[in-house]
């Protein structure tokens, strides 16, 4: 559980350098031609050791939380400071107000099972229009689609969130969940995990859609243009030629999505109806994320006199990092190939 | 329809109501600071600029009738008369009455900047005792480790707010009565229908609806879960067994809501039939304007009330004898049968030992000015939130712990 | 609509085509073929509604009240208006384009040009990786490590260096697939004329891939720009114009005014915080217009050049 970042190992990658700069050709360039491998190699640095001190920082936050809190912080829901009014208690080295207990059980299950509500929307419809947007709409309006998409990606989450909270939900809760609950049970409202789930696939769709787009466009047209004289549709072209051609890049572009959803925060913290305890029982149960719930509790955290508190939300904050981590170099190894995209696509924005 | 009343203790009435003892140190000789400016200046003080003070406020008329205010001055320190700017963060109930003291004090001292910041209570306390800030704001006291793990850290009560239990119930007017086991168990899921029976016991006559009860509570932390989780604890101790504090694990009741600050519970209350939230009193003419119902809260006598100038007195009156001179003290649930019970002392955190010379001596002008109930809290920077002025001894305690800062 | 477009992932080519040929009649499969692309159609609709709902209702809400005073009168909610939030947002976005630009520049030019073996992979692994934080994670860590252990208080820098960490995976990125895709033609030729290194990196191959590069910059800014969690708790903020200071003065941005402002007692404040979403995205809007200018000036100069 106190992993290690997964940097270097599995993702390395070997790209030979460019011709020509570094020839040792050009002698008479000067001190700057000689400086410049040595001083861009020094910056080339930076990356690396800002992610190190991210994780360095966190881990030497969390380390007594993860003592204390062991095992237990991942098979149970709670967030209890404690009663900070009654005096700081150490146990193992760890200072901590008596009764203090955390676990993120729910928030990890509201993490997943919102993220995964969002991917199943969002891939579909995501692939389903890029396909349209390659194949079917005419080049000016597929650029005016791909500025949409930037559009969207762009939107500050704030005020995604805001229209979520108080347009999306309320219209939602009262035109279109009671017939879904009329199926599947539960008690509409508007906060909770099908309004999360559905901001955040909102939120990832121009991830997707803009990666398999790209991904389209790779597909041969020697091929797509055999298909279509052996006589068939242009549908039909699409399922024998085109998805099986990129199949996995759309898997790695649904990751992709995956892990930015995984991540969101803001937005989610406007929508999600923030429950630190248990476990979402129905479609309609108000959840909460680990990101959602750092954003929303580090004020009161800090109430917490002995720290605890803070170093439980680092601990927190860790494992989400790990999670996305994961993800991420997963999706990166599966559209290394396309992952050259433009867009700005980010995440938890 | 505006329910305000000049929403102040009028602090001779708490004069009169206690503690004789409190007019023993009202000569209290603060220690003026370093400043060119030397001299301290007690401005306020007599009972004409506290009776003007009054007159003054925006809905005139009060029940601040007792003239023997003589004894309620403020000390109120000069500032440095160098350059200075006092950083504020915390609260975000504080928060509105900074941003007036900023104005108004930069007004009368224009070397005196001063930045407030609205982010939470815990981000008050926190940047206070790590110095990284000039002033705190925080709606929770400190508790007892914080001192000893952060010596010259102090909560020095600025104001009285309240807290109400609002509803949104279309149809039904007036006020219901509620009490604090019925409340519980609203939150905890146990009455799901507005017309269950332990509700209609409380109101009889009154035709509740059949509607669900959606539980809102803050989806931040915050010193308003703090209060009503004290109230709970201390009031419904069969029905609530989360204990108190900022953020607490909230049942999880089917469409339960959550929503972000005090304004976020107006919204999304006022969206939501069947919804039942507790809000800030600053928030009381948006919860109006939102269509919210104001519940009448049962005491600990047993008595039903609202919140109001004087069953908030009454409350605080019957807590002054208790204060102790950290000034750290619950005013939740007090025994008197007029009080509302739902009160708190809204708190500057100050770090005794500051930065500079001159900081210390804006930190302390600032905070007298805003404690003197002519100036910072006289009812033109109060009325507007509905916070109550604190009662003159308390004003005292405020005061000693004022003097230390240096 | 969910869950249709895999069916086609276990089909093989030759199963389609016998399956085709069996259904002689062709009008089943036009139909198959209409649903198909309507449902691409609908699933365009499905992705442009919400958009333009998302910005019609916040204009539609922000309009009717818009004073033009806002974008030069400082002030907290309800008083004034948003220069400080506006002034403060610009200010990180400088901050953010100097410095994710500068080291951005520096790693992709490495990495492109002289990084070889497995430590060039390595550090490219770093930098997207550490795209893959969480934007809340970095604030997280930006409020315990600058706020609190190094006593920055809420301020200018601990927002930019958070910022900047979140933008230098996009600028590094952008930088070097930019410098790999200028035609390898270019360099040799550099190179056959005998130009410095130093000469042929400025003159041919940096200025080549500059369209590239600015886009990444552009991508940074635009991240930046809608970013709430990694400031939150490191900016912090005040309604004043920011002041200079490096530390220890909280800087004020235009995602904490709709983020916070909307919470305000006054409708003045909840209008104030639908300006800022207002001027975010007509911000957003410049960039974006930016970044396709600077994209097809590139896709012309590369369609002329390569040919």
């Amino acid at each position: 559980m106190s992993a290690e970042p997964p940097v270097g190992g599995s993702t390395l990658q070997e790209e030979p350098p460019l011709p020509a700069l570094h020839s040792g050709r050009g002698g008479g360039s000067g001190p700057v031609a000689r400086l410049l491998p040595r001083v861009t190699g020094g910056i080339a640095f930076v990356p690396l050791v800002g992610l190190a001190f991210i994780v360095g920082v966190l881990l030497v936050e969390a380390l007594p939380a993860l003592r204390y809190n062991g095992w237990h912080f991942f098979t149970h829901t709670d967030f209890s400071l404690g009663n900070s009014y009654g005096g700081i208690v150490t146990s193992d080295g760890v200072k901590h107000p008596q009764g203090a207990d955390y676990g993120i059980l729910g928030w990890i299950v509201g993490t997943v099972l919102s993220t995964a509500i969002a991917a199943v929307i969002a891939v579909p419809v995501s692939v389903f229009a890029a396909l349209v947007i390659v194949f079917k709409l005419p080049r000016r309006l597929s650029t005016g689609i791909g500025f949409v998409l930037e559009l969207l990606a762009g939107i500050p989450s704030v005020v995604i969130g805001l229209w979520g909270a108080l347009t999306l939900g309320p219209f939602l809760a009262a035109h279109v969940y009671p017939a879904i609950s009329a199926v599947v049970g539960g008690t509409p409202s508007r906060q909770g995990l099908l309004t999360s789930g559905l901001v955040l696939a909102m939120m990832i769709v121009p991830i997707v859609a803009a990666t398999t787009r790209d991904l389209f466009r790779t597909v041969p047209s020697l091929q797509r243009d055999g298909a279509t004289a052996l006589g068939l549709t242009d549908w039909e072209v699409v399922r024998a030629v085109t998805l099986p051609w990129v199949s996995s890049g759309i898997v790695g572009a649904a990751v992709l999505g995956i892990a930015r959803a995984l991540g969101e925060t803001m937005a989610v913290a406007m929508v999600s109806g923030v429950i630190l305890s248990g476990s979402p029982s129905s479609l309609f149960a108000p959840i909460t994320t680990i990101a959602a719930t750092i954003v929303t509790q580090l004020d009161s955290a800090l109430t917490d006199s002995s720290g605890f508190a803070v170093r439980s939300l680092a601990e927190a904050a860790l494992v989400l990092a790990v999670i996305t981590l994961l993800v991420n170099v997963l999706a990166r190894l599966l559209v290394r190939r396309v992952a050259a995209t433009g867009l700005p696509v980010g995440r938890g924005v | 329809m505006h329910l305000a009343k000049p929403t102040r203790i009028a602090a001779a009435v708490a004069v009169a109501a206690l503690a004789l003892g409190a007019c023993g140190s009202s000569t209290s000789s603060p220690s003026s600071g370093t400043g060119a400016s030397g001299s301290s200046t007690t401005t306020s003080g007599a009972s004409a600029s506290g009776a003007s003070a009054t007159g003054t406020s925006a809905s005139g008329t009060s029940g601040s009738t007792s003239g023997a205010s003589g004894s309620t001055a403020a000390t109120v320190y000069s500032p440095p008369s160098a350059t200075v700017n006092v950083s504020e963060t915390g609260s975000t109930l504080l928060y509105p009455l900074f941003q007036e003291w900023q104005k108004g004090y930069h007004a009368l001292h224009g070397n005196v900047s001063i930045t407030p910041q609205g982010t939470g209570s815990g981000t008050g306390i926190s940047d206070a005792e790590a110095k990284t800030i000039d002033i705190g704001a925080s709606d929770a006291y400190l508790p007892s480790s914080a001192f000893s793990q952060y010596p010259g850290i102090e909560n020095i009560p600025l104001a009285i707010s309240a807290q109400m239990i609002n509803y949104n119930l279309p149809g039904v007017s007036g006020h219901l009565k509620l009490s604090p086991t019925v409340i519980a168990k609203m939150f905890y899921g146990q009455i799901t229908k507005w017309n269950d029976p332990a509700v209609k016991a409380l109101n009889p006559g009154v035709k509740l609806p059949d509607l669900k009860v959606v539980p809102l509570h803050r989806s931040d932390g915050s010193g308003d879960t703090f209060l009503f989780s004290t109230y709970m604890t201390d009031g419904a101790p069969s029905v609530w067994k989360l204990s108190y504090n900022t953020t607490i694990s909230w049942p999880n009741v089917p469409g339960a809501l959550s929503a972000e600050g005090n304004g976020g519970m107006v919204t999304t209350c006022g969206q939501t039939k069947g919804c039942i939230a507790y809000i800030g009193i600053s928030y009381r003419s948006e919860t109006q304007k939102a269509g919210l119902g104001e519940a009448m809260v049962q005491n600990k006598a047993g008595n039903f009330v609202l919140p109001s100038t004087s069953t908030i007195e009454a409350e605080a009156s019957s807590f002054i004898s208790q204060t102790p001179k950290d000034e750290s003290l619950s005013l939740i649930y007090g025994p008197g049968s007029d009080s509302y019970p739902i009160i708190n002392y809204e708190y500057a955190i100050v770090n005794t030992k500051m930065q500079s010379a001159s900081a210390a001596q804006a930190v302390k002008a600032l905070l007298s000015w805003g404690l003197d109930p002519s100036n910072g809290s006289s009812g033109t920077y109060l009325d507007p939130i509905n916070f109550n002025p604190l009662p003159a001894s308390v004003i005292k305690l405020s005061d000693a712990q004022i003097a230390k800062i240096s | 609509m969910a869950g249709v477009s895999l069916e086609a992932q276990g089909a093989t080519p030759d199963d389609l085509l016998t399956d085709a040929a069996g259904r002689a009649a062709g009008r089943g499969r036009r139909i198959v073929d209409g649903v198909g692309w309507g449902l691409g159609y609908l699933a365009l609709v499905a992705i442009a509604g919400p958009v333009v709902w998302v910005l019609a209702g916040v204009f539609a809400r922000a309009l009717p009240h818009w004073q033009w005073k806002v974008l030069w009168t400082t002030g907290a909610a309800g008083t004034g208006g948003l220069l400080n939030e506006i002034v403060g947002s610009l200010l990180l976005l400088l901050g953010v384009a100097i410095l994710a630009g500068a080291v951005g520049l520096g790693t992709g030019i490495y990495l492109a040009e002289y990084s070889k073996g497995r430590l060039g992979g390595f550090l490219r692994t770093a930098s997207e990786v550490l795209a893959g934080i969480p934007s809340i994670v970095l604030g997280y860590v930006g409020y315990i490590a600058f706020v609190v252990t190094f006593h920055w208080s809420f301020s200018l820098l601990a927002g930019l260096i958070t910022l900047t960490l979140m933008g230098i995976p996009y600028t590094a990125k952008s930088t070097e697939l930019a410098l790999r895709q200028v035609p390898t033609g270019y360099r040799e030729g550099a190179d056959a004329l005998g130009m410095p290194a130093m000469h042929a990196l400025r003159h041919i191959t940096l200025r080549t891939a500059l369209p590239g590069i600015a886009t990444g910059l552009l991508v940074a800014l635009a991240l930046s720009l809608g970013e709430t969690a990694p400031l939150l708790y490191t900016a912090g903020f005040t309604s004043s114009l920011p002041s200079l200071q490096l530390t220890h003065a909280p800087v004020a941005y235009l995602t904490y005014a709709v983020w916070t402002f909307y919470n305000q007692p006054s409708p003045q404040a909840v209008d104030l915080s639908y300006d800022a979403a207002v001027i975010l995205v007509v911000l957003l809007l410049i960039i974006l217009v930016v970044s396709r200018l600077v994209v097809g000036r590139s896709q012309r100069y590369s369609e002329t050049g390569g040919r």
